[in-house]
């Protein structure tokens, strides 16, 4: 079952840029990741999402029911943590927070007092006496404090330290392993790599593509460095399958490659050979790699596929 | 209701500020009394000395100010400036308090209306509006029953006093939908002294020149002291303008604000 559906969703604002025909859908029980840099639409699409800013055109909707007309009601279900926090100014953390609960018919002392001990947040405080990682917190245990069924987070971890981010992580496993559906925004390809089972990438505002992490890392791509005893032409291994060449000083050079493995092996070994590493990419060298595709269709130089 | 409770709460400490405020302003203006009232004739003479346009504009009537309505409704016009300040500050800050702080993301990803909220908010302005003037109407009547030497039209006392009510939910209605077009005002007070004085001096200016028309203009001049005072009574026309500027601006505030994009940072 689908937790949340984008139908040619577009939010245009006057001249400015925003989302365009956007169309994906998150399922239950998922931790969805949307990437894309600062600017891409991210927020824009998780706003309208919520009915905060309204569709241009097209529509979304969250379980079975569009958010626009249903709002108040799919919202009982849904926990959000803005990107940035800034809850009045004025109120100690613990009235937030009762404030925040008050809304859902439910008693949520319990788990807010659970959810600040393992944040490590103080209650006691006044949120303009917060830093900025501590705001964070208090949107978070905001968000999560009446085990809402989906969980939208747009750019959780800002301010986040390390090892805040790791308990963060781990209660959103723990909230996902009890059938929470999670939807988060990111920029930092290694958070959404470590949480997410499938991805939405987006750009300028048009969705480029939606994949299972698991299919972007094993499309093969391998990364390949070589030292070389003498210069060489990088232009060499400029082969079908070959994307992304650098070359340093003409004897360090590196490239992406994905296909037959002898194919490289075999133009590797024409070559004398100081070093050779072979990697698994990273996401971030896959991410790009889609955006370069993009650029290079752009250009209409036929794309490999 | 938990939101009508959390405004209430924000709220608190300006409203016993205000309301305190105002009595104060009362209780000193009443204190003055006796010695006006003791002295007339010479306070008389020394007020005909002034310029017929400074008397006009500072809402003098001569042939009144000695008694204690006439007194009333002269320092009432200050009570009425202080309040539409009041009025104004609480209809701007009830939303923009929202935009500029950043908090309308919370709230909008509540499971409420946006025509609940809207509504909770309205009735803790209505709420706070109705405090401060409850509190005030008690400590100026105790203020008139002590100072007063003679006795004096319940009525029309009341009616005065009442008056700043409604110059105060014109004001609020104002402010709350000049807040809905312009979300992110960040500092309220400037902007509501701006158009309080603004509408206190076509006021002012209105009644030097003695021109009808102005009168239009300013909700001010919509409760005029002298003629509530002498007929016990609201002129209905002003009444019907006072309530349309009510309905027009909540109204509008409202549709805007339900149909209205909330950007982020």
């Amino acid at each position: 079952m689908n937790v949340i559906e984008l139908n040619q969703l577009t939010k245009r604002y006057g001249q400015s840029r925003g989302i365009e025909d956007i169309t994906f859908s998150v399922k239950e029980g998922e931790i969805f990741g949307f990437i894309g840099p600062n600017g891409a639409g991210k927020s824009t699409t998780l706003r309208t999402l919520l009915s905060i800013i309204y569709p241009t055109s097209g529509s979304a909707s969250i379980f079975g029911k569009d958010v626009v007309a249903y709002g108040p009601e799919i919202k009982k279900q849904i926990g959000y943590l803005p990107s940035e926090v800034f809850y009045y100014d004025k109120m100690k953390v613990k009235d937030l927070l009762h404030y925040s609960a008050s809304f859902y018919k439910k008693d949520c002392k319990k788990r807010i007092h659970e959810l600040a001990e393992r944040m490590d947040l103080d209650l006691n405080k006044r949120i303009d006496d917060l830093s900025y990682g501590n705001r964070k917190k208090v949107g978070i245990v905001q968000g999560l404090l009446h085990g809402p069924k989906l969980i939208i987070l747009d750019e959780p971890t800002g301010g986040l330290d390390p090892l805040m981010q790791q308990t963060f992580f781990e209660l959103l496993k723990e909230e996902n392993q009890k059938g929470a559906t999670i939807l988060f925004s990111s920029h930092i390809l290694s958070e959404v790599q470590k949480m997410c089972d499938r991805v939405a990438i987006i750009k300028e505002g048009k969705l480029i593509t939606v994949e299972k992490i698991s299919t972007l890392k094993e499309r093969n791509h391998k990364k390949i460095r070589i030292e070389t005893r003498v210069p060489v032409d990088a232009g060499l291994f400029a082969m079908d399958g070959v994307t992304k060449i650098e070359s340093e000083e003409g004897n360090r050079i590196s490239f992406l490659y994905s296909g037959d493995i002898n194919l490289i092996m075999r133009r590797l070994a024409e070559v004398q050979l100081v070093n050779l590493w072979v990697d698994e990419p990273d996401l971030e060298e896959i991410f790009l790699h889609y955006y370069e595709k993009e650029d290079v269709q752009d250009e209409h130089v036929p794309a490999r596929a | 209701m938990n939101m009508f409770r959390h405004e209430l709460r924000e709220n608190r400490r300006s409203m016993m500020i205000w309301t305190f405020s105002l009595a104060a302003v009362t209780v000193l203006f009443f204190s003055m009394y006796p010695s006006i009232e003791k002295d007339g004739d010479q306070f008389i003479k020394v007020l005909q000395n002034y310029p017929e346009g400074v008397l006009k504009a500072l809402g003098v009537q001569i042939n009144s100010i000695t008694s204690l309505l006439g007194f009333y409704s002269y320092f009432f016009l200050y009570i009425m400036l202080c309040g539409a300040i009041q009025a104004m500050n609480l209809g701007i800050g009830i939303l923009s308090k929202e935009g500029s702080g950043k908090t309308a993301e919370f709230i909008l990803t509540k499971p409420v209306t946006r025509g609940g909220i809207i509504i909770s908010k309205l009735f803790a302005v209505l709420a706070i509006l109705v405090i401060t003037n409850l509190v005030f109407l008690v400590v100026s009547y105790a203020m008139a029953r002590a100072v007063a030497v003679n006795d004096f039209d319940i009525r029309a006392f009341f009616l005065i006093s009442a008056a700043n009510f409604f110059v105060q939910l014109m004001f609020a209605a104002l402010g709350f939908f000049v807040s809905v077009l312009f979300l992110r005002i960040r500092s309220v007070l400037p902007v509501s002294l701006g158009v309080v004085f603004a509408f206190f001096i076509i006021g002012m200016f209105g009644s030097v020149i003695g021109d009808k028309a102005s009168r239009y203009f300013t909700p001010f001049k919509y409760f005029n002291l002298p003629y509530i005072m002498k007929h016990s009574a609201y002129e209905p026309l002003y009444l019907g303008i006072g309530a349309a500027i009510i309905a027009v601006s909540v109204g509008a505030g409202c549709l805007l604000f339900i149909k209205k994009d909330f950007h982020g940072a």
